[in-house]
């Protein structure tokens, strides 16, 4: 389907390593993934998987040991030019997780939402046109501006987030966890801001996520990641409907059901990574069906493609 | 007792405009008919009146003993700028002859010393002076000190540069290289100034450079760093506000840690020469009559004002630098 | 089942003082607990839902106090409470807690194993040899492999699903009667999270204990809870059996919560989702505290405060609503149906 769609971001054989010499730590070891223009591209995995390294390794905060990330087919990690520079950090954007961390308490809201406009020459009659903007365009009221970020609820300040991402007019927009340290109830608020704004500005997201319920609602697309390594990428129906890889199969079954009755009936998998021979047969990233990838040495596929997958 | 309810016309504003909403006088016949819907309605409620700066002061306000010293501080303060304008006042140095060793009287209100000089006007001059050194030595720390630490704990590269230098410096006795520097160039007040500000900024830009290392790597500071913001920015934007607390009790503890300092250097006779009046010049010259119990005075007066300076420099900046730490703004 | 109750909650009130202003945190609150059941206690955060269960331990902030009410437990009035050795009888022995972050109740200069054993020690009266076989029974008793190895182990060797197995290992090993979770799972992955429950739940069987779980998510209690308490602007507006609850919900609050659920939303549409943020207790809250987010809020929503209306003798719900001079509202289309459809489509 892919053939007409233009890649936005590629991410090859990507590689992100911590510590010293003597003891490193390989966050991210050789992960390759496209994000197309105008897509929601999920990236699930838990706490520790390299998710939120990929994230930053894109937008250039965690330094890059291996591969190369090509955004618009110009490669933007590792030393790139000033110009260039200034131009991804204009088109990527970024949401973090936590809206009580993210903010700067100590400056006003107005401060925090137009801080991408300093040094852009922009006259203050103009700022602060937009930030009223931005902060309309994320359902906050014009007189928040003036207000310290304290002040305002987990919902409100994630929105103060995404308002300050806005005011850049970004192209890709990297959400970290949007809305993992959210009530359940406002979660609804923020994913429905995020879609209402990808319809009206053709904006591409990385979602990064640890739970497979709320990619589902928001994905087109979604790569399960364990231990630095992707598992499975596939479309979000078909991943739903046929989970290939045990790690996603028991991810799968972790969902909450709202449900008792079906909850009560739900059998919980558990991903057991001992099940792998990987010191015997060596596993490869691939297509199973058409933009359906599967990390699995040959016998595996074969194996978990037999199985049902529920 | 100043209240600083800066913020508070916000709620009662709120107040209003949510009991507007809330005591609409509807009819009983018509409870039951939905009411109109407006969804600004629920933004507007989760409003809180807290003020960073506003609950610090009101804190600091509330601590009465930390109010008392500030008072005496600034009172102290004031009257040594006020002193020498007041229409009696004499040269400090001014001999009265035949008036030597006069224990506190109505004329000379804390006695004259061995030599015929006026001690009230010899001790706030020398108030005065060892004000300014402990000023201008804190002034140069805090803003050197800030400026490098900020610098050292934020731009990676320059870690290991300033760590090494620090290092270096950092072994060298502070004594020692006031006692060199006042021995190189002229004793007096500058060189003192001078030679302890070469070297007390290195701790300040330590402590700040710790406490930068602490936040530099926070979610708000990541954000600054995706939306391009100058590292000058980040700087004055991010990272200082955060160090209030802490730097004002720095610079609470450096003024009359330098004013020991100048005591000390002069006592053991290598700072400001006699003919000069400082804290320093005076208690050595008390110290030498100490043993004589009618003149101990000469001794107890410079030292009983050192110690209220000390005193309340370092409980005005205890109680602010407490009252600044956003956890201490529950009550 | 016959029901008995374990702890009764009566007209329960708690204020805060905060910057001199008062927050009125919980808002007459009565709620009885059954003995080995297991409540869930649901809503956002700042419902005070947390500031209610802490009452029961007398661990509130040191500028909270309880204003009114009573909270009875064993013939005795725990609001009336005010010295630690009176908590003393309580605390662990009668009433446990897990809190969201491990890492708050451990000791991180102490191994797992001492951790454990004290809490054996002190409450069960073990002594040497037997308490650290009992260590050694409990750690495997909350999943944990080579109790032997990770007794000696300290918590930060330990991952944040595995502390929480521990914190859970000790506040069972002090044979409460009632345990309560204070989002257990939030901080932890979501394959670690199911397993956590279950982990509880067995306990709960084993131990005969009643459990009260605290949480912003309605989805993670389906499986987990006999009954749900739905808390709005410190207020219980519905309670029911898990059932009820989620097959009939009646408060437009618990409609909200539920709508909003991502497991729930149709791609391609718009979630439902509540709009503004939770009122500001600091203000006098008159008539219904939802009525401004609520878009089918009556006029008598902005004027007096609804009472219980009954729906089952287990099931009630403070909201207007189900008063019959009142219009018929039906919830939303999406969770009238959910006993017949399942959420089984979407899995």
């Amino acid at each position: 389907m892919s053939e007409q769609r233009k890649k936005l971001l590629e991410v090859q054989d990507l590689q992100v390593t911590f510590g010293t010499h003597l003891h490193p730590f390989h966050a991210v070891k050789g992960v390759s993934f496209d994000i197309y223009e105008g897509e929601t591209f999920g990236l699930v995995g838990e706490s520790g998987s390299g998710k939120t390294t990929i994230g930053r390794a894109i937008i250039r905060i965690n330094p890059v040991s291996g591969g190369q990330v090509l955004y618009r087919g110009e490669r933007i990690s590792g030393r790139i030019s000033r110009e260039l520079d200034r131009k991804v950090t204009r088109q990527i954007q970024m949401i973090f997780q936590d809206p009580m961390a993210s903010l700067n308490e100590r400056a006003k809201v107005d401060y925090i939402v137009s801080e991408g406009l300093y040094g852009r020459h922009i006259g203050e009659a103009e700022r602060q046109e937009k930030v009223a903007k931005a902060l309309a365009d994320v359902g906050l009221l014009p007189e928040f501006a003036s207000r310290f970020p304290h002040e305002f609820s987990g919902g409100q300040r994630q929105r103060i987030g995404i308002a300050r991402s806005l005011i850049m007019d970004p192209d890709f927009i990297i959400a970290d966890e949007p809305i993992s340290a959210l009530d359940v109830s406002i979660r609804a608020q923020v994913l429905n801001l995020m879609s209402q704004l990808q319809k009206e500005r053709g904006l591409t997201y990385l979602f990064i996520a640890h739970d497979l319920s709320v990619v589902r609602f928001i994905c087109d697309r979604i790569a399960v990641i364990h231990k630095g390594r992707l598992v499975e990428l596939a479309e979000s129906e078909e991943l739903f409907a046929h989970p290939l890889h045990p790690y996603t199969r028991a991810l799968l079954s972790a969902i909450p059901l709202p449900d008792p009755i079906a909850e009560k009936k739900k059998k919980l998998l558990v991903y057991d990574p001992s099940i792998h021979h990987y010191d015997q047969e060596t596993p490869l990233w691939q297509e199973i069906s058409p933009g359906h990838f599967l990390l699995a040495s040959e016998r595996e596929a074969a194996e978990w493609q037999r199985e049902p997958s529920r | 007792m100043p209240s600083f309810r800066f913020k508070d016309h916000k709620t009662q504003q709120l107040s209003q405009s949510v009991g507007e909403v809330l005591s609409r006088n509807y009819s009983e016949s018509e409870f039951f008919e939905f009411a109109p819907y407006d969804p600004t309605a629920g933004e507007r409620g989760g409003y809180s009146n807290y003020s960073y700066w506003g609950s610090t002061l009101r804190s600091f306000a509330q601590n009465k003993v930390a109010m008392f010293f500030l008072i005496l501080m600034v009172g102290i303060l004031a009257f040594t700028v006020v002193e020498p304008m007041l229409p009696y006042a004499p040269e400090a140095n001014t001999i009265y002859k035949g008036a030597t060793n006069l224990a506190p009287c109505k004329e000379y209100w804390f006695g004259t010393n061995s030599i015929g000089q006026d001690l009230w006007s010899q001790i706030w001059s020398g108030v005065r002076t060892s004000l300014l050194i402990g000023l201008a030595v804190a002034c140069v720390e805090a803003v050197l000190g800030v400026i490098m630490g900020v610098l050292w704990g934020y731009v990676r590269k320059l870690d290991f540069l300033f760590t090494e230098i620090y290092n270096i410096f950092d072994n060298v006795p502070q004594t020692l290289v006031v006692i060199i520097i006042s021995y190189i160039l002229r004793p007096g007040v500058s060189t003192m100034i001078f030679a302890m500000c070469l070297t007390s900024w290195l701790q300040t830009a330590r402590l700040v450079r710790n406490q930068v290392l602490i936040i530099r790597d926070r979610d708000y500071n990541l954000a600054s760093r995706c939306l391009g913001t100058a590292t000058w920015r980040i700087m004055v934007k991010n990272l200082l506000p955060y160090l209030v607390s802490i730097l004002t009790l720095r610079m609470a503890l450096a003024i009359p840690a330098a004013i020991g300092n100048e005591v000390f250097i002069t006592y053991i006779g290598l700072g400001v020469p006699l003919e000069i009046p400082t804290l320093g010049n005076l208690i050595k010259a008390g110290q030498t009559v100490m043993m004589e119990s009618t003149l101990s005075y000469q001794l107890f007066f410079p030292v009983i004002i050192l110690s209220i300076i000390t005193i309340s420099f370092y409980i005005v900046g205890n109680s602010f630098a407490d009252a600044a730490d956003p956890k201490n703004h529950v009550k | 089942m016959e029901t008995e109750t374990i702890l009764s909650v009566r007209d329960l009130d708690v204020k805060f003082t905060l910057r001199g202003q008062v927050l009125h945190a919980i808002r007459g609150i009565s709620l009885d607990v059954h003995r080995g059941e297991s409540l869930a206690i649901v809503g956002e955060s700042g419902s005070g839902k947390s500031v209610f269960t802490k009452t029961f331990m007398g661990l509130l902030d040191s500028n909270g106090s309880v204003t009114a009410g009573e909270i009875r437990y064993n013939g005795q009035d725990l609001a009336g409470y005010t010295t630690d050795q009176q908590w003393r009888t309580i605390r662990g022995r009668e009433i446990a807690m897990v809190m969201q972050d491990p890492m708050t109740s451990l000791n991180p200069l102490k191994t797992i194993g001492d951790q454990i054993e004290e809490a054996i020690v002190l409450h069960q009266g073990l002594k040497g040899a037997e308490a650290h076989a009992q260590v050694l029974k409990v750690l495997e008793e909350v999943g944990i492999d080579q109790p032997e190895r990770r007794s000696k182990q300290y918590p930060h060797e330990f991952s944040g699903g595995m502390r929480q197995r521990v914190v859970i290992a000790i506040a069972v090993a002090c044979r409460p009667k009632i345990l309560i979770c204070d989002e257990p799972t939030t901080a932890l992955d979501v394959t670690i999270q199911a397993q956590i429950l279950q982990l509880i739940k067995d306990l709960q069987k084993k131990y005969d204990l009643t459990t009260i779980y605290i949480t912003h998510d309605l989805g993670v209690v389906a499986n987990v809870a006999d009954r749900i308490a739905v808390m709005y602007a410190g207020d219980i507006v519905e309670i029911g059996t898990c059932e009820e609850v989620f097959y009939d919900p009646k408060h437009p609050y618990t409609w909200a919560l539920l709508s909003s659920l991502p497991q729930l939303g149709v791609k391609g549409e718009e979630l439902y989702s509540i709009k503004g943020t939770p009122p500001n207790l600091f203000l006098e809250v008159k008539g219904d505290a939802f009525a401004p987010r609520n878009p089918h809020a009556l006029k008598i929503d902005f004027v007096e405060r609804p009472p219980y209306f009954e729906v089952s003798p287990t099931h009630k719900a403070r909201t207007w609503l189900l008063d019959p001079r009142a219009p018929k509202v039906e919830p939303p289309e999406h969770i009238k149906h959910l006993r017949e459809q399942g959420v089984n489509r979407h899995v």
